[in-house]
């Protein structure tokens, strides 16, 4: 049971180091509190309090960095859109492009409608 | 039952020729595309909806714009910078030409739709950019139904229904034509809610989005927009089931509205 609950903190607070890197860091609170609860009850379930001792604080120490690094994303990270200048560029191609098949076009007379 | 198809055909040639009376020239509304996941939000992409008007040698047409950016810190990850755009017609929004250029995490891919409701049908063409880099084209033409539209005119068209007038439970079907498909979306009008957005707080329209031919938007309630019960009928919120968590669309600003 004892080793379930180290193994199942060690999964969740590595995946909460990853997620915690990723763009999607704010779902790294999720593993992390999950790690903080499992490495808790492995300390309860052992009666042999000095048995894992070292890997309950490293569990805790991942968790630790994963939500410090975390929390300061969340506070300091401000939503920005990236480089748009392509996306600008082409916009204007096609326009001029668009322009030029509606000239060939059709176009009801708008004013009479 | 003929006379029902007859009143069926009647009133779907009014939807196409009912009067723009919702959108103006030089609208720019504003999103931002999150993740929401047990109320964890992960921003994704900025969404702007834009009008503008076009002048050609003959006449004057509204352009409706919009476009999708993710935000800096994905753009490593998955980086994406899409485009819609269509030609209106400023009375009537009966859409004239439509392009849809999009770049989703380096799949490149081009559509435009060139609309002729005499004939019904529409010119379509389609780039897309292989693995090598090259490009190759595919030339098609779709025979479309009298209201059928596309995409970023329908999401206009919407703004525009007479939604006061309707009563809870109405729903009614738009077709759609994407990937040279056309599709069916059905909007229920679901309730009148007020809720807090960055305009402040507003009463909405909430209407159920569903599509009857595909797998993905399944069932009416859980893809839901909130437009404001004003003239300007501004869609404020969105929320999309996926598999895990859900998707939402905020407004974050509003300029140059009609009213």
């Amino acid at each position: 049971m004892k080793k379930l609950f180290l193994v199942l903190g060690f999964i969740t607070s590595i995946l909460a180091l990853i997620l915690a890197v990723t763009p999607l860091f704010k779902i790294a609170f999720i593993p992390a509190i999950a790690a903080l609860i499992f490495g808790l009850l492995t300390f309860v379930v052992s009666k042999d309090k000095q048995q894992f001792k070292k890997p309950i604080q490293l569990v805790f120490l991942i968790t630790i960095i994963t939500l410090a690094l975390t929390t300061y994303k969340s506070v300091f990270t401000e939503s920005q859109v990236g480089n748009t200048e392509q996306m600008e560029q082409k916009e204007e191609q096609l326009e001029e492009e668009s322009i030029e098949e509606l000239e060939g076009l059709e176009i009801d007379d708008i004013d009479n409608q | 039952m003929k006379s029902f198809l007859s009143l069926l055909i009647i009133l779907s040639s009014f939807m196409l020729t009912a009067q723009n009376n919702t959108i103006a020239a030089g609208e720019k509304l504003t999103f931002s595309a999150s993740y929401n996941m047990n109320g964890l939000l992960n921003e994704l992409a900025q969404v702007i909806m834009e009008t503008s008007t076009v002048k050609t040698s003959k006449s004057t047409l509204l352009k409706l714009k919009c476009t999708a950016a993710t935000y800096s810190n994905w753009d490593s990850f998955f980086k994406i910078r899409d485009l819609y755009e269509s030609y209106v017609n400023p009375k009537t929004l009966t859409p004239y030409l439509y392009n849809r250029d999009i770049n989703e995490g380096g799949y490149e891919k081009f559509m435009k739709y060139t609309f002729s409701y005499r004939n019904k049908n529409v010119a379509s063409v389609m780039r897309k950019k292989r693995r090598d880099g090259t490009t190759w084209e595919e030339k098609k033409t779709v025979k479309i139904g009298s209201s059928t539209r596309d995409l970023v005119t329908t999401l206009y068209h919407i703004r525009n229904l007479d939604i006061h007038k309707a009563t809870i439970g109405d729903s009614q079907n738009f077709t759609v034509l994407f990937d040279n498909k056309e599709t069916v979306v059905r909007i229920k009008y679901l309730s009148k809610e007020t809720i807090n957005t960055a305009l402040g707080k507003k009463e909405c329209y909430k209407l159920g989005i569903s599509l009857s031919n595909s797998n993905v938007l399944k069932g009416s309630n859980d893809n839901v927009i909130w437009l404001t019960a004003d003239q300007n009928k501004v869609p404020v919120y969105a929320k999309f089931k996926i598999a895990v968590g859900s998707g939402e669309l905020k407004i974050k600003s509003a300029t140059g509205l009609k009213y």
